[in-house]
């Protein structure tokens, strides 16, 4: 138990946050290293089907960050987003498949590398104190 | 005067003949106490068979989608609010409908019934003046109709229909009720227990998705649990998947559900599906301050945005 | 002479007993507001006073998902990369129970899963390896029509030992070897000698109690084509939802998807119930779609129920009247009423 890594999925928007994670590679900003990264055009594109199937693939944690609203690429795409991670993040927590600490939204600009490496940081931690996931894990389908 | 099958017809059969209209959707008598089916009129004769009464429940506002040609509607109140979200999702035109709006004291529950009869089977059921009677092969009881409301009707805020070419029957009186009690006790629960609780909830589940069917807000061509490219869950009744299943159909008709209660009434095992779907109901109401179909003027909540929408996922 | 035995009621629970020392034993185990067919953990959890179940037994023969074949690509797995078949428990069991009307259709079901050329392996196991004993009822549903589709409340077919609730006791009459076998393992039965008159008042009075639902005999003869273009399949589809909940409830319904799922380094094979009243059933590869309408569909399901299962084996319906299609279904469309729809197809008599 002790070697548990978490294993954290990271939506990261093009133009903006997967930007800020570049910026804190190329600092040499340290974070720790359990975030995988899949980059989407903008934190619109996020649909609650992705975040599902990361928890059903048995990752500890989830991580979606975008543009700060106003500040879109796409003008408006992270304003819908809003909505969508307001009701995803309290209905998984409310239906219990997400314990507390397990899914986090952040805006992040590409500029802010240094609150990136912090937010990091954070999830991290805040996924370590979840402990390793066990439940909502889609293995062998549980048939006859 | 309160809506009744008399008047249903009478409304039918006349808009059949001024051709108003090419066919007129309602209910026709069940063939087994407390079920009616839903049925299609196209001639004034077929209008004779159309009935209203505390068991027509199912949203008939599910058999518009698509729908050519003109067609009358039997609409009560949230069936009106389900008409709205179809027009403002181009489902059907206004001018395809001719809304028979219907003032609605309310659904009877056969499930409710069949508790208080412990296994009794009613034979033959009749509805007056807010009693219900049932009798069975040796045995007969009455009921307050009140007592025996399917669970959505009990804490209907919106009995009256929002959208309506005729209203048959005088308006109700709303009432103003907590919608969300059962709600609120789900949230108290800590985490562990919620899971438990929900997992406990979809385990009958056999997958047959009348929940999805009979529900007006879902018509999607390709559903989710078919699309195969990526597939996004089993469908075997594999516990993690049937989770999988409520939730995102719940979440899908966020914001566009109007608690018609038709998921639950349709499910043959008797599933509560609607503690899904009430608490994003909730969530729009206070987040967004939304009530789904009750206006043609806003879109439908994750159709639009504010520039101040609250942010209570971040941090 | 039928092989008829007796036992008071008082010893019945150390007959399950006897057999749950013998064999898996499934009775009706009383759920939230129904009962369910499932493996007895004791002999007080069957409770033998319940109308009928509101899924049927056939899960216990054609689960609603099965692993047929599974493989691993684990490197440390000696037979990894091999396809090997799912690991099953045919070990015998007894179906305790089970009412007439299900187990004959599970005698109807030999015919897609059980034939000449073509056996389903699984199916065939199960279906040696269980001892069905049947429950006559006494008190059929209103929704029961069992008598019309050449079933009945006390009918013999597809059983292996028929109980009859003869008030303080059970009888019951053996109506095969492995009846006869499974009986003999349980003790606690004695012959009976007596006249069995009352038993016979007992099916006359449940018999009679069931309305008839309409005439499947005449259905067979009418022509396939007349039926298949008949207008009233319109008026029918219209309130249908197209959700599963009929053929998910039906013992005589079979159909299967076939579901792949890979999960890290293993796959597998899966095999769910599949239902005819799903838009992607009949989804062609080439994207064309032979029942894409509704109506279709609503049609095929009546069609192959009474009247194509009807020619292609000439042994009645598809259907043995157990009512609960008529119960689940979400919008009432109800098989008796389409069934006299389908008998007066053609007739010009008025309505």
């Amino acid at each position: 138990m002790s070697d548990w890594e978490p294993k954290i999925i990271a939506f990261l928007c093009n133009w903006c946050s997967y930007g800020a994670a570049d910026l804190a590679g190329v600092s040499r900003l340290q974070y720790p290293p359990n975030i995988r990264i899949i980059r989407v055009p903008c934190s619109g594109r996020i649909n609650p089907k992705f975040i599902l199937a990361a928890f059903r693939h048995g990752v500890d944690g989830v991580w979606v960050s975008g543009c700060h609203p106003g500040d879109c690429h796409y003008i408006e795409g992270n304003l819908y987003a809003r909505r969508k991670f307001a009701l995803l993040k309290s209905q998984l927590e409310y239906t219990g498949i997400v314990e507390p600490g397990r899914l986090h939204f952040s805006w992040i600009s590409s500029a802010e590398g240094t609150i990136f490496a912090e937010m990091a940081r954070r999830v991290v931690g805040s996924v370590v104190a979840a402990g390793p996931a066990q439940h909502f894990i889609k293995k062998q389908a549980e048939v006859a | 005067m309160q809506p009744c099958s008399e008047s249903i017809r009478e409304a039918a059969k006349r808009l059949l003949l001024e051709k108003r209209v090419d066919a007129v959707i309602g209910f026709r008598k069940g063939t087994v106490p407390f079920m009616n089916e839903p049925f299609l009129a196209r001639t004034p004769e077929q209008a004779g068979q159309l009935v209203w009464d505390g068991n027509c429940a199912i949203n008939l506002a599910n058999y518009l989608p698509k729908r050519t040609g003109s067609v009358a509607i039997a609409a009560k109140g949230c069936d009106s609010r389900s008409i709205v979200i179809h027009l403002l999702e181009n489902q059907i035109r206004r001018e395809q409908l001719y809304v028979l709006g219907i003032p609605c004291q309310g659904m009877t529950d056969k499930r409710r019934i069949a508790d208080r009869l412990n296994g009794r089977q009613v034979l033959q059921a009749e509805e007056t003046g807010g009693k219900v009677r049932v009798s069975g092969r040796d045995f007969e009881q009455s009921f307050e109709r009140a007592d025996l409301l399917q669970e959505n009707c009990a804490i209907c805020t919106h009995k009256n229909p929002v959208l309506y070419d005729e209203l048959l029957g005088q308006p109700v009186e709303e009432q103003q009720i907590d919608r969300y009690v059962e709600i609120g006790k789900i949230e108290s629960m800590p985490p562990e227990q919620r899971r438990l609780y929900f997992d406990e909830l979809v385990q009958p589940c056999i997958r047959c998705y009348a929940c999805r069917n009979a529900c007006p807000a879902c018509y999607c061509p390709t559903c989710f649990v078919d699309e195969s490219k990526p597939q996004w869950l089993g469908k075997t009744t594999d516990p993690t998947d049937t989770r999988t299943f409520h939730f995102l159909r719940a979440f899908h008709v966020a914001g566009r559900c109007t608690d018609c209660g038709s998921c639950e009434r349709a499910c043959p095992v008797g599933i509560k599906v609607r503690l899904f779907t009430m608490k994003l109901e909730k969530q729009v109401k206070e987040l967004y301050g939304y009530e789904a179909g009750v206006t043609q003027d806003e879109r439908p909540p994750l159709d639009a945005f504010r520039p101040d929408d609250p942010e209570p996922f971040l941090g | 002479m039928p092989d008829i035995y007796y036992t008071a009621k008082e010893n019945f629970a150390g007959v399950i007993e006897r057999l749950m020392g013998r064999y898996r034993v499934y009775a009706p185990v009383k759920e939230d507001r129904c009962h369910g067919f499932a493996p007895l953990r004791s002999a007080a959890e069957a409770d033998l006073g319940f109308s009928n179940t509101r899924l049927s037994p056939k899960g216990l023969f054609h689960p609603q998902a099965e692993r047929m074949f599974e493989y691993s690509l684990a490197k440390d797995d000696p037979q990894a990369g091999i396809v090997k078949e799912a690991q099953k428990d045919f070990s015998p069991r007894v179906v305790l129970g089970v009412r007439p009307c299900d187990a004959k259709a599970f005698d109807l079901d030999d015919a897609n899963f059980n034939t000449e050329t073509i056996k389903d392996p699984w199916w065939v196991r199960r279906r040696e390896t269980t001892t069905m004993i049947g429950l006559a009822c006494d008190s059929p549903c209103s929704t029961c029509f069992c008598t019309s589709m050449g079933s009945g409340p006390y009918d013999t077919a597809g059983l292996d030992v028929l109980l009859v609730d003869a008030g303080e006791g059970y009888a019951a009459e053996v109506l095969s070897e492995k009846g006869k076998n499974t009986l003999e393992v349980t003790s606690g039965w004695s012959p009976v000698t007596s006249a069995i008159l009352p038993l016979t008042h007992k099916k006359k009075a449940a018999e009679q109690s069931i309305g008839i639902a309409f005439d499947p005999a005449a259905i067979a003869k009418k022509p396939m084509l007349e039926l298949y273009n008949s207008p009233t399949w319109e008026e029918v589809q219209f309130a249908c939802i197209n959700c599963g909940a009929c053929t998910f409830v039906c013992p005589t319904c079979w159909c299967f998807d076939i579901q792949d799922e890979v999960c890290g380094d293993k796959g597998e094979r899966l095999r769910l119930w599949d239902s005819c009243m799903f838009p992607l059933f009949t989804l062609h590869g080439s994207g064309h779609n032979p029942r894409s309408q509704k109506t279709q569909r609503v049609r095929q399901r009546f069609m192959h129920k009474l009247k194509y299962y009807q020619d292609k084996y000439n042994s009645g319906p598809a259907c043995v009247g157990c009512g609960r299609c008529v119960q689940a279904c979400p919008v009432n469309i109800d098989i008796r009423q389409v069934g006299r729809q389908m008998v007066s197809q053609g007739c010009s008599c008025p309505a």
